[in-house]
């Protein structure tokens, strides 16, 4: 059997079987049990349309689907109009401070949102610290609850997933073409609108798609601040958890259509702008614009406002930590409470967070470059199934894949519920995309040549994987790992449905402290959780930098 | 030990058939080239002796060893890439140890076998070195010395000079063809330039088409290209019909522009072909000529610069040539 494969695929079938195993139980067959779930009658055994008849036939379920998607479109368009210019800003224009502007515009990918939409309700909701400011000087303003909120918080959070592959768009645009418009007569302005923005178009409008997907699947954010206005994740997870006898069909009717929008929305961004990047190589480096002392100072103004913006809910948690709470009121003393009460009380979930995000970022790390490796490397159709399936995690929010871990892992051979192992594999399989993805990119980096002559001197293709391709992405593996862990450590949807008993994580404390009002101990785990963020980040930075000046 | 046999070999990418049904031996301690233009099939036959493009049909054997269904890193080949394909990860030694590890070879015994490879290749003393600090001429010196440092049965060489410049191109295939003959390891050297494969080869396959248009040593390809493909791609050639030339037979015959004079520097009983210069261009040590014939056939001709020599534009002159060098190709 093993002789019938040809000798230089033996190595990518191989990790594919391995990586179809592992996707398949821990993502393809929870998924079934969702969908199971939601075409299974009262009793749990006879199959039936009517569980998605009756949800979608309530007002308040056709609600939450309407609601989410006005709200995931509208900050999708907010995010894209805002970013574009600001890319074409930092890409084109004399702005004072860009390497600052971009490295400080990349960190709302890897702070939770969830964080920006709390400190929103600290300072601007209804018993906020601006809101009570305000009023005591007899100034009111509209309530940051509702859609409006919800907007902003995406808008502020989600901007970078615009702003950073146009920048990169229109950083490659060979200047030629501008050139040539304007050779032929026609202005600077006119030739960006005609020649310059449908090149970058793709770019821009894959960005988009995926902000609209993380709107649609975040649960933190609406949990915060949507009140009692219904939101596709977290009806699901309400549905779910306020279930007594255990039948998950109606979360997981709403799970089912949450997928099916999310890979929809998936497959367009795909499927139809994978084929349209338009292929411009610049040679050089795109040259600045020239423009008067106005435009520069508007741009760079413009620049610095979304940048500091958006940071604000995050700098002013991290000051509020440190001020004195009694109970949900706060008193404008400094202070180190919190953190006692944090270190005192939430100890546990402090070290389970890190313990979790470094599990979880190993098991990313070991599926996600020999997947990245052999998509890359290798035509065929089961690495092209691969790709789907190692991308799918992306359009799965991570309510509805813990929904299926509890129903999959619940009883029979393999009982994962009420452990930590059911918490570290949901993470990996969940940042299984990013991982595959940035491996990706790195293995095309790598000339394809050097594994043949590694080959051709004797080294088997698994020999040289080890010991020519993955030292040579080890930088980028590392930086892939600590994104992993950064963005594992502020996990909230699926975290809040699967975390039991002693395995509960800073991001359950937090939660657990909004549902209760303990203020205190949730800007406290912010903070923490903030710093997490940052600190690996920062220390990356400099071993990179480090070991590109050696 | 002997040479290399391919029987039948075929490849076929999508409708286009890359490789077509090529049968080929080569002779142990033969420097062989494939030649052709780019999509030929030169490369792609190269790489599956390496073992990186599996064939359809046919075989290929090593002696008598057949090799076609082994994996690459069986094979016992050492081959030398277009982009040097250096390990940046790996030291100057560390690149040319990286075989003889893979084959178990004792520490002590390699550490001499590398010194020696890099000695062979003029780069005594470059060991340590990072392959960053080097240039592509030395690049290419290491990946020469890793592909014969492990002594394998065949160095495939993929177009190796095409990264350098002209100087340093002319001088490396002087040294790779020493290198070889010293060794007496067979080799098999991929190039699109006829003159490279001139120079280096015992014996060339100029290949057209996935298919071998003509195989034999360098001179007669040149002097008696079989087809019309491998007169033209040999070097610049008057390809004409046999009528053009005053001659009766039905047939294609190629003449090279330096079997053709003037009519009054000739030797006695070379053809006359009267006709007037069309085009003229100086190059230095030669002169390029294009003459117009009187039936309006034109024909390129080259003679070497002379004082006194002056030919101008429209200027009538009396063409002869060598019949002993106009050949006839199908």
């Amino acid at each position: 059997m093993i002789l019938a494969i040809p000798h230089g695929q033996r190595l990518p079938l191989g990790i594919a079987v391995l990586a179809f195993v592992f996707l398949g139980l821990f993502l393809v067959y929870p998924l079934l049990n969702v969908f199971g779930a939601s075409f299974l009658d009262a009793e749990g055994t006879a199959f039936t349309f009517a569980n998605y008849t009756r949800m979608l036939g309530r007002p308040f379920y056709r609600a939450a689907i309407a609601n989410t998607l006005e709200i995931g479109v509208a900050a999708t368009l907010i995010t894209t109009v805002l970013a574009v210019p600001f890319a074409f800003a930092l890409a084109r224009l004399p702005i004072p401070g860009k390497a600052a502007i971009l490295a400080m515009a990349s960190l709302p990918l890897i702070l939770p949102s969830f964080v920006s939409a709390y400190a929103l309700v600290l300072l601007l909701g209804r018993s906020g610290i601006v809101t009570q400011w305000l009023q005591a000087h007899g100034v009111g303003f509209g309530s940051i609850y509702g859609r409006g909120g919800i907007v902003a918080v995406y808008t502020l959070t989600l901007y970078p997933y615009v702003l950073l592959p146009t920048i990169a768009a229109f950083k490659a645009v060979d200047v030629s073409m501008e050139e040539a418009a304007q050779s032929l007569g026609s202005s600077p302005g006119r030739t960006v609108w005609t020649v310059t923005l449908p090149i970058v178009l793709p770019a821009i409008l894959a960005g988009g798609l995926l902000v609209l997907i993380e709107t649609l699947e975040n649960f933190g954010v609406p949990f915060v601040l949507a009140e009692d206005m219904p939101i596709f994740a977290v009806e699901a997870f309400k549905l779910f958890i306020g279930e007594t006898a255990p039948n998950p069909s109606q979360a997981g009717v709403l799970g089912v259509l949450l997928i099916l929008t999310t890979t929809a929305v998936l497959l367009v961004q795909r499927r139809f702008l994978a084929r349209r990047r338009f292929a411009t190589s610049a040679r050089q480096a795109t040259p600045l614009l020239k423009v008067g002392r106005g435009v520069q100072a508007v741009a760079t103004a413009y620049c610095w406002a979304i940048v500091i913006l958006a940071l604000v809910p995050f700098f002013s948690i991290v000051v509020l930590s440190f001020m004195e709470f009694r109970g949900p009121v706060l008193h404008p003393h400094f202070s180190l409470d919190n953190f006692a009460f944090l270190f005192d009380r939430a100890l546990r979930p402090l070290a389970n967070t890190l313990m979790f995000a470094t599990a979880a970022a190993l098991g990313v790390t070991l599926i996600g470059v020999p997947v990245g490796y052999v998509v890359t490397r290798y035509r065929s159709g089961v690495a092209s199934l691969l790709d789907v399936l190692a991308t799918l995690p992306f359009a799965v929010a991570g309510t509805v894949l813990a929904i299926g871990f509890i129903v999959s892992f619940n009883a029979g051979v393999l009982v994962l519920t009420g452990g930590p192992l059911i918490l570290v594999l949901a993470y990996t399989v969940r940042k299984v995309p990013f991982a595959v993805r940035s491996a990706s990119a790195i293995v095309h980096q790598i000339d394809v040549s050097l594994e043949e002559a590694s080959v051709s001197l004797g080294r088997s293709p698994l020999q040289t994987f080890l010991r020519i391709v993955v030292p040579l992405m080890l930088g980028g593996i590392l930086s892939g790992m600590v994104l992993s862990w950064v963005t594992v450590a502020s996990e909230l949807s699926a975290t809040i449905v699967l975390y039991s008993g002693p395995w509960s994580t800073l991001t359950v404390v937090m939660f657990q402290a909004l549902e209760s009002g303990g203020a205190g101990i949730a800007t406290a785990a912010a903070s923490f959780l903030i710093v997490v963020s940052l600190l690996p980040i920062a220390l990356l930075y400099r071993l990179v930098r480090r070991y590109e000046l050696s | 030990m002997s040479g290399i046999v391919i029987a039948g070999a075929s490849r076929t990418f999508g409708t286009v058939r890359a490789v077509d049904s090529v049968d080929l031996t080569v002779e142990q301690g033969e420097f062989f080239t494939l030649l052709g233009p780019s999509g030929c099939g030169k490369t792609t036959l190269l790489r599956m002796i390496a073992g990186f493009t599996p064939l359809d049909t046919g075989e290929i054997r090593f002696g008598e060893r057949r090799i076609d269904r082994l994996p690459a890193h069986v094979r016992d080949i050492g081959m030398v890439f277009q982009n040097y394909a250096v390990f940046p990860t790996l030291s100057v030694a560390g690149n040319v140890a990286y075989g003889l590890k893979a084959r178990a070879v004792p520490a002590a015994e390699i550490a001499s076998r590398v010194d020696e490879a890099l000695a062979m290749v003029q780069l005594g003393g470059y060991g340590d070195r990072q392959p960053h600090e080097l240039s592509g001429g030395q690049l290419q010196r290491v990946a020469i010395a890793r592909a014969l440092v492990i002594r394998p049965h065949v160095l495939l060489f993929d177009e190796p000079l095409s990264n350098l410049d002209a100087r340093l191109r002319v001088s490396m295939r002087a040294e790779i063809r020493a290198l070889q003959k010293s060794l007496g390891i067979t080799a098999i050297y991929v190039t699109h330039d006829q003159e490279e494969a001139m120079s280096v080869s015992d014996r060339i396959a100029l290949m057209n088409h996935g298919r071998l248009e003509q195989v034999g040593i360098p001179v007669d390809i040149y002097r008696k290209p079989a087809t019309r493909f491998a007169a033209e791609f040999m070097g610049t050639t008057n390809l004409v019909e046999a009528r053009a030339l005053g001659l009766a037979a039905p047939v294609w015959v190629s003449l090279r522009p330096e079997a053709l004079r003037f009519a009054e520097e000739a030797p006695a009983g070379w053809p006359h072909l009267p006709g007037a210069v069309a085009a003229i261009e100086m190059l230095g040590p030669i002169t390029r000529l294009d003459v117009r014939l009187e039936n309006g056939t034109i024909l390129k001709m080259v003679v070497l610069d002379a004082p006194g020599h002056v030919v101008r534009e429209g200027q009538r002159v009396t063409l002869a040539y060598d019949t002993a060098r106009l050949t006839v190709v199908s």
